[in-house]
């Protein structure tokens, strides 16, 4: 500990570039941006623009490689198969069965999108997952919200698609009025507001830690002992981000899963 | 490519009941949704009532029946 405090001393104001000299600790503030540039009061931000990138690479990528398809695949027509395919068969299929293949396009987007977006976080210069802005996370689940709600409503009828909702399969009577309540919130509210918040809680949390990290090995980076204290910090944060590589993927992943999980709760009566 | 007609379970889809990927976090949802509900309802009825106890009671009560509500809705399909 009085190691690193010598070495904090000594060394904490080898850069001059922060006006207090201490750790300049990543926080909340690093989530939000100065705009690029203001249109009519909307303020276009990094993360809108990270968004906008996002949305026109996944249209770009498979319109290219479905422009002229061919029987056999060449080029990027393999790529964006092995992209559809493995929605298809890892998130679709699984979920839905072959009935599901209608809404194949949605899940597709969603997931390369959602991918695409978080993927920005491990992305020299960009740097920043916009899913970690609250909105983005918000508007895609109501999209989805909307969508499963509306495929339950045609499927089944309001008032079919109302009891499948607050009715829970196989279980008695007598405890249905106490169990029916837990079933509607359930299915109506926490749905889709944990959908939201885990996509949103691990990209901020994975940025914060990529942030913890780096910064300490910038910071403490000198020719003293502090060499060692960086390189450590150095290692962390190259382990954080083959985690977050990793996360970045899963939360993708999850996300559609749920959303497919959610439009077969409301194609198919769960009794 | 069956999506059109009357649509209603096919044998080749898979079950509605069987856990899935998405099982475990209705089970996760089935638990926070109890412990709000019950939860807030103790505590309303609590702070109407200023009996402070009620909304412990609230949130173990919805703990208890959203584990029945899991136990119903993801057992009975793994009897034969």
């Amino acid at each position: 500990m009085s190691d690193l405090g010598v070495v904090m001393t000594a060394s904490g104001c080898h850069f001059q570039s922060h006006p207090s000299c201490g750790y300049p600790a990543p926080g909340i503030e690093n989530f939000y941006f100065k705009p690029i540039f203001t249109i009519g009061g909307f303020e276009f931000t990094k993360p809108i623009l990270l968004m906008v990138l996002a949305a026109v690479i996944v249209l770009l990528v498979f319109w290219l490689a479905f422009r002229k398809p061919k029987m056999v695949p060449r080029g990027i027509q393999n790529i964006g198969e092995m992209g559809v395919l493995l929605v298809r068969d890892q998130i679709l299929r699984p979920q839905l069965g072959s009935r599901g293949d209608r809404y194949l396009p949605f899940l597709v987007s969603l997931f390369f999108f959602i991918w695409l977006m978080n993927l920005w976080e491990l992305i020299p210069v960009a740097q920043f997952p916009a899913t970690s802005k609250f909105a983005f996370p918000v508007a895609l689940t109501l999209i989805v919200w909307v969508t499963y709600i509306v495929i339950g409503i045609r499927h089944q009828g309001p008032l079919g698609y109302f009891k499948n909702m607050a009715v829970p399969p196989g279980a008695p009577w007598w405890i249905l009025p106490l169990l029916a309540p837990i079933e509607l919130l359930s299915n109506i509210l926490v749905r889709p507001f944990t959908l939201a918040i885990r996509l949103f809680a691990n990209m901020l949390s994975g940025h914060l830690l990529l942030l913890v990290f780096s910064v300490a090995s910038w910071y403490l980076f000198s020719a003293t002992i502090g060499l060692l204290f960086a390189a450590v910090s150095f290692v962390v944060f190259l382990l954080v981000f083959v985690l977050e590589v990793l996360i970045t993927l899963l939360q993708a992943f999850i996300f559609a899963t749920l959303t497919a999980f959610y439009i077969s709760d409301a194609l198919i009566p769960a009794h | 490519m069956t999506t059109s007609g009357t649509g209603r379970g096919s044998k080749h889809d898979p079950d509605p009941g069987m856990p899935r990927e998405g099982t475990g976090w209705a089970v996760v949802s089935y638990l926070i949704g109890g412990m709000v509900l019950y939860g807030g309802i103790g505590w309303l009825i609590g702070r109407w009532t200023h009996i402070d106890a009620l909304f412990p009671i609230g949130l173990l009560l919805g703990i208890g029946l959203s584990l029945a509500l899991v136990i119903f809705r993801f057992t009975r399909f793994t009897r034969p």
